[in-house]
């Protein structure tokens, strides 16, 4: 799961390094638009519908944490 | 009778009083009583009581809706408890489904009731201030409405979404509602977040009173000493705009965005350093605007509340919403990844603009202001990269001071044309405003002494000016850091220095009066 997810964030978002920080949206790294983009790209990958709800900034902080929050609807 | 505005002698006059029974209230419950009262009092003189029963109304509604939907998801915890985080995920959506008729019911009551309102409005519905008058082409327009209903819908959201904790005290939830901080401008209050404090409200501090009545008073020097004296000028060249070309319309224009700046960010010091004096943290609602690289960055500073709730509200839904994420992923394999990137920022930044738009006013001239910043935003997200490359084939270095100081410039037009948009109040302003400055002429007013002749005289004007340069100061050093911390650190008698000049500056040259026009605040009409 989280080699999947690593490869569409990088696909799709070259300029980031993904694995820098655990802190992603708390640093500043990921701003909202961002953050809509990744869900959008990994909804599609993964063909699931994520609840609103999970979207805070805990599950989106980490490569680790998108990959636990995506196994949930997998 | 007098009316209560936040500048106003008789809301001070009130603060003061309230603010001493406040402070002498033992228990965090009395203290939240004292506010309830300070609250009818407010609405009495601000707004007329029948407002506060509809408020009242508003809340009875809201509590039930979040009381239901938190009834409803406890039997989805008494269930999950045997469950697997990825059962768990299955189980949920049966439970949404059940409590999405109270989240439904709510935001159709509290919305019905603005675009009621806001329709009749544009109806041009008679206004009445009694309940007993209310029919079908009269209407009360309760204080604060906007303001309330956002909040409310937000809170409803975030119960729906389990971001929050249903109330369970409806006082406190009506408290909250009819906060007198809060009611006329903002800041748009996050319920739950406010509701946990009213439960733990603080005693007395010096430290806090003593900020919070400095920021009070800083808001009212920015609002009667410099919005007071602009507006009623450039209100007056925006009302005859065909009497007035070139220079005349160019400084009116700048005229009308640093008094609206003055206004707006006066009254939210008034309010915000009102309620720290309490003990309660608001959220801010301007933070330096006019130092922003651009327009998106200009709308993270300016009126913060509001731009922070349609992200959450209406951009992020919009934007998360499974149909649109399969319409996003078709752009995606059809016209790859960065054409869907554009898609899923566009279409829900273009929705939040024209609504943002209308929830400033009904006319045509709102639309198209919405639209303009609507695009201007997506065409800066769009093009980013594009963009940023500009500056580097002309050699020009963006590090440097040079290049801040054109980036805030840019941002003052896109603001100022923003204005203009709206200023004569139809839907060909924003022309008509152009019309006359491409006409030309009237330079000669920045050095022949008839600048002094439209309303502000060469003695005001000098006041203006280091009125401004105070405020450029302040925000220079709050973007840094602490004022208010600044000035404790500083010697007693240069600290008392300071107080005396802002307490005195306010009194001295500030303009007040029932009779003056501009003495309401230009965000109340919301």
């Amino acid at each position: 799961m989280k080699e999947k997810i690593l490869e569409v964030l990088n696909e799709n978002y070259p300029e980031i390094d993904f694995e820098s920080s655990d802190e992603l949206v708390d640093d500043g790294t990921l701003d909202s638009l961002t953050v809509v983009g990744i869900i959008s790209a990994l909804s599609a990958e993964f063909g699931v519908e994520l609840p609103y709800e999970e979207i805070i900034p805990e599950n989106f902080n980490s490569v680790d944490a998108m990959a636990e929050l995506f196994a949930k609807y997998v | 009778m007098p009316v209560m505005t936040y500048n106003s002698m008789f809301f001070v006059l009130f603060f003061a009083v309230f603010l001493i029974v406040y402070l002498l209230m033992p228990r965090p419950a009395f203290r939240q009583l004292v506010i309830f009262a300070g609250n009818i009092f407010f609405y009495k003189f601000a707004g007329g009581l029948n407002a506060l029963v509809l408020v009242a109304a508003a809340s009875l509604i809201l509590y039930l809706c979040t009381r239901r939907m938190e009834q409803i998801y406890k039997g989805f915890e008494a269930e999950a408890v045997s469950l697997s985080k990825k059962e768990q995920a299955a189980l949920l959506p049966s439970y949404k489904k059940r409590t999405k008729r109270w989240l439904f019911l709510g935001i159709a009551v509290m919305i019905g009731a603005l675009i009621y309102v806001k329709v009749g409005k544009l109806l041009s519905f008679e206004e009445t201030a009694y309940l007993k008058d209310l029919s079908f082409t009269r209407i009360i327009v309760p204080l604060g409405l906007s303001y309330y209903t956002f909040s409310a819908v937000g809170y409803l959201a975030d119960v729906y979404w389990r971001k929050a904790k249903a109330e369970h005290n409806w006082f406190t939830l009506f408290t909250a509602m009819s906060f007198f901080p809060t009611i006329v401008q903002g800041p748009i209050s996050r319920y739950d977040r406010l509701m946990k404090q009213f439960h733990e409200l603080p005693g007395f501090s010096y430290e806090r009173v003593c900020h919070g009545v400095q920021r009070m008073w800083w808001g009212l020097f920015k609002k009667s000493v410099i919005a007071d004296r602009i507006t009623p000028v450039v209100g007056g060249i925006f009302a005859n705009v065909f009497q007035y070309t070139g220079m005349e319309m160019v400084l009116a224009v700048i005229g009308n965005v640093i008094a609206l700046y003055m206004d707006f960010s006066g009254c939210m010091d008034i309010v915000i350093g009102c309620a720290e004096a309490m003990g309660v943290t608001l959220d801010e609602n301007f933070a330096q605007p006019f130092f922003a690289k651009g327009a998106a960055e200009f709308w993270r500073r300016w009126h913060i509340t509001l731009g922070a709730w349609f992200k959450d509200y209406v951009y992020m839904p919009i934007a998360m919403n499974p149909r649109f994420i399969k319409r996003t992923a078709a752009v995606r394999k059809k016209s790859g990844a960065r054409a869907a990137k554009v898609f899923s920022s566009a279409i829900p930044l273009l929705i939040v603009w024209i609504l943002t738009g209308l929830w400033h006013g009904t006319g045509k001239d709102y639309l198209l202001w919405g639209l303009y910043w609507g695009i201007l935003i997506i065409v800066e997200t769009a093009f980013a990269k594009e963009l940023k490359s500009v500056p580097a084939k002309l050699h020009i270095n963006t590090e440097g001071k040079g290049y801040r100081l054109f980036q805030m410039i840019r941002t003052f037009i896109y603001f100022a044309i923003g204005r203009m948009i709206t200023a004569a109040g139809c839907g060909r302003s924003l022309f008509l405003i152009i019309g006359q400055i491409a006409k030309g002429g009237k330079l000669r007013i920045l050095w022949d002494g008839s600048l002094f002749t439209y309303g502000i005289d060469k003695k005001n004007m000098l006041l203006l000016v280091v009125s401004l340069i105070a405020v450029w100061i302040v925000d220079i050093l709050s973007a840094k850091g602490s004022v208010r911390g600044r000035i404790d650190s500083l010697p007693m008698v240069l600290r008392w220095l300071i107080y005396y000049a802002l307490v005195l500056s306010v009194v001295i040259f500030g303009i007040y009066g029932e009779a003056y026009d501009a003495s309401a605040f230009v965000y109340g009409g919301f």
